[in-house]
């Protein structure tokens, strides 16, 4: 495996804290002529940490997918960091695509390199650093994730939430500027999706990360998110604070938090104070 | 008293197994251009791969041991034998007209212009090609290749090029091994079973053999290879769904480049007997 490009060198400077980092200016999606997400705007500011909840198969990872280009929309426009990505071929998103992580679903790591050499596969790709300078950052990294001195074990060693976090260390190997989390605590038991959520807010404070999540666990929605937007039928139907939504009288979100076993539109069930 | 005309709707429901015909057809259609195009894109860009940085030299070498070095043992077995069965059935064959002296010809020039090149091409397009639209497949339906490109890392690049270029590397070099393990496969029958000396059969085999027919038959493994790779990376990286559509597109890879081997091995024969 060869070094490329030193990508530092090449990168924009970081917007200003507050500024909006991610913009979603009506944008369309539609598989099999179903609108997915129908002329959806949002706006995410830096340092936040955002959820977005709905249902199941509503296209809350299509929207997700959107922010680093892995996905096009059919219309609208995608701003990140204040540029349009749309219509972007994949060499030109690749300076955008480095100052941004993606946590998969399922973990993604690769399976035929142990835990170290996933860790360290960004940083050999996009840097110049010494072998001794991507060790110290992998064990940094496993340190901060909470699984320390697992460098040598292969993926299929894992379990679900370990994988994981380890996948979380790999993301933010590079210190990204923004981190997606496309359902962070699914499959995971009700313990280890908390340890998850808190993970989450403490990666970004730490490394003054924006962090987009995508979940449908309100319990994790609660510990992690500054604010939390509600999709539903191709569109944003809720954007606001997950107290603003625990106390919301809309049908669809009052639905979905009964469905999911929370009362709502009472003021009963309140966020409890992020981190904890 | 004329029948009365069919009406609309009449006509429309007596058409419909044709329209339905001409529907399929078309959507059939428009998949294979589909196909063509997409292959043809990710050929286009892993040729540029090949001479653009950042170029992975190291997994170049995996691959060419993953897929070249293990896979000699089967085409070198399939060679071997395919060459002791050619040997018996000519010596079969000619023993009537006093041609048992042509047994090392036939078989050196069989195998060293066409037999070896295409089982080779077959034996690896079973073995490499559906094992690369495996993993790669693996790698899609699990997140792997998106990993990558949010990463910024080409996939083109790093998971397609290595591999083109390792199998365009070692499809010579396996079918040259493959080429000797045959006329010695050949010699063994010969020499066991036809009676027939050590020295009789390589004097067959100079008298024929020409650099211009190894020329030929390694020529086309570059072909081979070359469509090999390329399918079982598309087919691969194709993949929608879960394990089911792993196991399909590795049968369709091989299906598909066992034809596209055969196909073109007549127009190569074709063209090479032309130059």
């Amino acid at each position: 495996m060869s070094a490329t490009l030193s990508a530092t060198a090449q990168l924009p400077a970081p917007a200003p804290r507050g500024e909006t980092v991610v913009e979603f200016k009506e944008v369309w999606k539609s598989y099999s002529g179903r609108a997915v997400l129908a002329g959806v705007n949002l706006k995410i500011q830096r340092g936040e940490v955002l959820c977005i909840l709905g249902p199941s198969g509503t296209g809350k990872s299509v929207a997700l997918r959107h922010i680093n280009g892995l996905t096009r929309p059919d219309s609208g426009d995608v701003r990140i960091f204040g540029e349009s990505i749309v219509g972007h071929s994949e060499e030109e998103l690749s300076p955008v695509r480095r100052r941004l992580a993606m946590l998969f679903q399922g973990g993604a790591l690769f399976d035929s390199m142990n835990v170290e050499d996933n860790i360290a596969f960004p940083v050999r790709e996009h840097t110049e650093k010494t072998p001794q300078e991507i060790a110290a950052i992998v064990a940094e990294k496993l340190t901060l994730v909470g699984l320390p001195g697992i460098q040598r074990k292969m993926p299929s060693e894992l379990s679900g939430g370990m994988r994981k976090r380890v996948a979380l260390a790999r993301s933010i190997a590079l210190e990204p500027e923004i981190i997606l989390y496309d359902e962070p605590t699914t499959g995971l038991d009700p313990v280890s999706s908390e340890k998850i959520a808190q993970l989450i807010v403490n990666v970004n404070e730490r490394l003054q990360t924006t962090s987009v999540v995508v979940t449908h666990d309100i319990v994790a929605a609660r510990t992690a998110a500054d604010r939390v937007v509600f999709l539903h039928q191709g569109l944003f139907q809720f954007i606001g604070t997950f107290d603003e939504a625990a106390s919301s009288e809309h049908p669809i979100l009052m639905e979905y938090f009964r469905a999911m076993g929370f009362p709502c539109g009472t003021g009963v069930f309140q966020a409890a104070p992020k981190g904890v | 008293m004329a029948p009365p005309e069919p009406s609309a709707t009449a006509i429309f429901y007596r058409n419909l197994g044709w329209l339905r015909f001409v529907d399929r057809f078309g959507r059939k259609g428009s998949q294979i251009v589909d196909y063509v195009g997409g292959l043809a894109e990710l050929v286009g860009e892993a040729i540029v791969g090949c001479v653009t940085r950042p170029f992975y030299a190291g997994e170049v070498l995996r691959q060419m041991d993953e897929l070249g070095v293990k896979s000699l043992s089967i085409t070198g077995i399939t060679a071997f034998v395919t060459g002791g069965v050619l040997a018996l059935q000519t010596a079969y064959s000619l023993e009537a007209f006093g041609g048992k002296m042509f047994v090392g010809r036939v078989v050196s020039l069989s195998l060293v212009r066409e037999l070896g090149p295409i089982l080779t091409a077959l034996m690896v397009a079973g073995r490499v090609g559906s094992g690369i639209t495996a993993e790669i497949g693996s790698m899609t339906v699990t997140e792997q290749v998106d990993a990558l490109r949010s990463m910024a890392i080409s996939p083109v690049r790093r998971l397609v090029v290595p591999r083109l270029l390792a199998i365009l590397i070692m499809m010579p070099v396996l079918t040259a091994i493959a080429d000797m393990l045959g006329i010695l496969g050949g010699l063994a029958i010969a020499v066991l079973e036809i009676r027939m000396t050590f020295q009789d059969y390589f004097t067959s085999i100079l008298q024929q053999l020409q650099i211009s027919d190894i020329c030929s038959g390694l020529s086309k493994t570059f072909f081979f290879g070359f469509e090999i790779a390329a399918i079982g990376c598309f087919n691969g990286l194709q993949v929608e769904g879960g394990a089911a559509a792993v196991g399909h597109a590795t049968t369709r890879t091989v299906v598909l480049a066992s034809i596209c081997i055969l196909v073109s091995d007549f127009f190569l024969t074709k063209l090479f007997l032309a130059i």
